[in-house]
């Protein structure tokens, strides 16, 4: 593991979020469900973190952490209030174009049109990134046979099972072969073998030298897969580094509820 | 450039696909319109009933206004004794005859010489009807006007179109007048309810949905997707506005008489060039209104609520040329109201080469201000994640 910190400090960062901070205004009702005086929720507040080239780096933390709020970010879906984000050298902020380009991001807010057939989306998506028939034709190939499409490929989406929708969603995410792979939550509401076939594959895409942000909830799922991990706790870095770093040698889980109890009550 | 077209190509799949839009959108206007013209024509206006009259001592004064030679008539008068009068009652009743005209014994004689008597001392007229049937009061009321003109001219102080007088306009120009009042507001409204159909639930609903979101996370650009939309909502709204046009076509003139064709027939090729290029920048208007009604909106349903204020805007602009029409220059710089007007010159044949150029360009530049908002309105997250 020493080996593995070694080479992390000379590989090259891919993914570097900078003091970022986001606040939402909250509505009506989101005010009334959230207790808040003031109409606004803090999402992120200050977050920093950085991700190398190659690994698979996660983002840990319970619910209404933060996480989804900082891959929306990653992904330019939203603009942070404050701080920056630059992927693979491109800044979130002034070049949201060349970021959309270079990474893969899937989360449970982006849907597919139910009246579409996997095999229609395919080709509009990859004609949006600009790839060409030959390119697009080879990577549904692929990717179809990867995640069993094929025998739905014809099939409307809107027909479609939860699990093959997700792994359609992947399929469709990553059809540029991006070098960089974003994923919120990618296992949740899948079952056992579908949920493998994803962790499989993000497995493979590592194999591949890819790099990916998982964000997720499951301690597992984190050991299983993450080189570095993040712990996300009311929109604050609250620990980052190897799994050993931040576990030693406990369970992830443990460590995670002492740093919980660190951060909460501020000692 | 490329995609604006595979947003388009997408758009149209997404549309012509579905046999559900296709034939809400693009079959039912038409035809709805059409049956619905046609069966409001039948009750209001039908130009070759004849109504049928039985009629005792006939006037030849009274039947040379009815019946003039050479037209076509629409009486057919028979005539009967006094002997007659109950069983043709008994006819109207069953509604087997329109009318019974009872005239006095040498009533064109009375017409020429007859004094002034006072209101039923006079000779009488005996119009018996029934007026639960629709054929036979409109041939009651017509008949008593006519009957009405000869008592005016019995007493003859003066006549009004008898000797000179008429009509001084060409067939022609009272048609195109006619359909200069009709048509912009029509055309207007087919279109605004064209792009109803299909603009809330193409970027509302996207959004409603989540698949926008889908379409955000790829390289395409903001103003691309606006321009994507736009085009491709433009063209099925104005579909979809042809086939109402072509279902106003096959029943106007069962409704109201003449004929949409002849008085189409009557511009000019410069004139039709002139009419598509103010149609289309109409549709760009209407459509880009709609889009960023349907993009602020949360949800299809609030953004079809949202529109109403508007079509009824668009609307009242649209029967303007009914109340009024301009030629200040300035006029034309109002978008939709600037459209409605120079149809309307177009229509009535009183076009100016001045009012079109203003239109066009000033409606150009609010298409680039709309689509510059539009834009923008996509790259807020406030406005695309509202849910
Ligand atoms: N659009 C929004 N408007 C208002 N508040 C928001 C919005 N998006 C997120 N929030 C709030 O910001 C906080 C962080 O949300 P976020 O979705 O990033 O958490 P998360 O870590 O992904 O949680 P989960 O594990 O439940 O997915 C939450 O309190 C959430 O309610
Ligand atoms: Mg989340």
């Amino acid at each position: 593991m020493q080996e593995a910190q070694d080479i992390s400090s000379v590989r090259r960062e891919i993914v570097r979020a900078e003091n970022v901070r986001k606040t939402f205004t909250l509505s009506r009702k989101q005010r009334a469900i959230e207790k808040s005086k003031t109409g606004k929720k803090v999402a992120l507040d200050g977050l920093s973190f950085t991700a190398y080239e190659g690994e698979i780096y996660g983002l840990l933390g319970p619910n209404g952490a933060g996480k989804t709020t900082m891959l929306r970010i990653l992904a330019t879906l939203i603009r942070p209030d404050e701080g920056d984000a630059r992927i693979a050298g491109h800044s979130v902020l002034k070049e949201p174009d060349a970021v959309r380009s270079s990474i893969g991001f899937l989360t449970s807010e982006l849907k597919l049109e139910d009246f579409f057939t996997p095999a229609y989306l395919f080709g509009f998506f990859g004609k949006l990134h600009g790839m060409s028939d030959e390119f697009l034709a080879k990577r549904k190939d692929e990717l179809f046979t990867k995640f069993g499409i094929d025998r739905f490929a014809e099939v409307k989406v809107g027909d479609l099972s939860t699990g093959m929708k997700q792994k359609v969603s992947i399929a469709v995410s990553i059809i540029h072969d991006p070098a960089v792979i974003i994923f919120d939550e990618p296992t949740n509401g899948l079952d056992v073998l579908t949920a493998k076939v994803v962790t499989d594959f993000l497995a493979e895409m590592k194999e591949q030298g890819k790099s990916i942000i998982v964000s997720t909830h499951i301690f597992s799922l984190v050991e299983k897969l993450c080189d570095r991990v993040g712990v996300i706790i009311d929109g604050r870095m609250a620990a980052e580094g190897t799994l050993p770093e931040v576990a030693g040698d406990r369970s992830l889980e443990d460590a995670f509820f002492d740093i919980y109890k660190r951060t909460v009550t501020g000692v | 450039m490329s995609n604006i077209l595979t947003i388009i190509r997408k758009e149209f799949a997404r549309f012509f696909k579905d046999k559900r839009l296709v034939i809400g959108t693009l079959i039912l206007p038409g035809v709805l319109i059409f049956v619905l013209y046609t069966l409001l024509g039948s009750v209001f206006y039908d130009s070759n009933e004849t109504y049928s009259a039985k009629v005792v001592h006939p006037s030849s004064v009274f039947a040379a206004v009815a019946d003039p030679e050479g037209e076509e008539s629409s009486f057919a008068f028979t005539e009967i004794g006094e002997d007659g009068i109950d069983s043709a009652k008994e006819e109207i009743r069953s509604g087997s005859l329109d009318l019974l005209i009872v005239f006095p014994e040498n009533f064109d004689a009375l017409l020429t010489e007859g004094e002034f008597s006072p209101v039923g001392g006079a000779p009488n007229v005996e119009i018996w009807y029934d007026s639960s049937s629709v054929s036979s009061s409109s041939a009651f009321s017509a008949v008593s006007a006519i009957l009405d003109v000869l008592e005016d001219q019995a007493s003859n102080r003066f006549d009004v179109n008898i000797s000179a007088g008429g009509d001084l306009t060409s067939a022609e120009q009272a048609e195109a007048s006619y359909y200069a009042m009709l048509l912009p507001f029509l055309i207007l409204t087919f279109l605004y309810s064209g792009c109803m159909g299909i603009a809330p639930e193409s970027i509302a609903g996207e959004k409603e949905r989540g698949t926008i979101a889908t379409l955000l996370v790829t390289p395409i650009k903001r103003s691309q997707l606006v321009i994507g939309k736009i085009v491709s909502l433009s063209v099925i709204s104005s579909l979809s506005a042809i086939s109402s046009f072509i279902g106003t076509f096959l029943s106007m003139p069962r409704l109201m008489g003449g004929s949409i064709g002849s008085a189409l027939g009557s511009y000019s090729v410069g004139q039709y060039f002139a009419l598509f290029a103010v149609m289309i920048s109409a549709v760009l208007i209407i459509v880009s209104l709609i889009s960023i009604i349907s993009s602020y909106a949360k949800s299809v349903k609030e953004a079809a609520s949202l529109s109403v204020p508007l079509m009824i805007v668009v609307m009242l602009v649209g029967i303007s040329t009914m109340l009024f029409t301009t030629s200040a220059p300035a006029a034309f710089l109002i978008p939709v109201y600037n459209c409605v007007q120079v149809m309307a010159q177009i229509f009535s044949l009183q076009f100016s080469w001045v009012s079109l150029v203003i239109t066009l360009v000033s409606n150009l530049v609010y298409i680039v201000l709309l689509v510059f908002l539009l834009t923008k309105m996509f790259k807020s997250e406030k406005v695309i994640f509202n849910q």
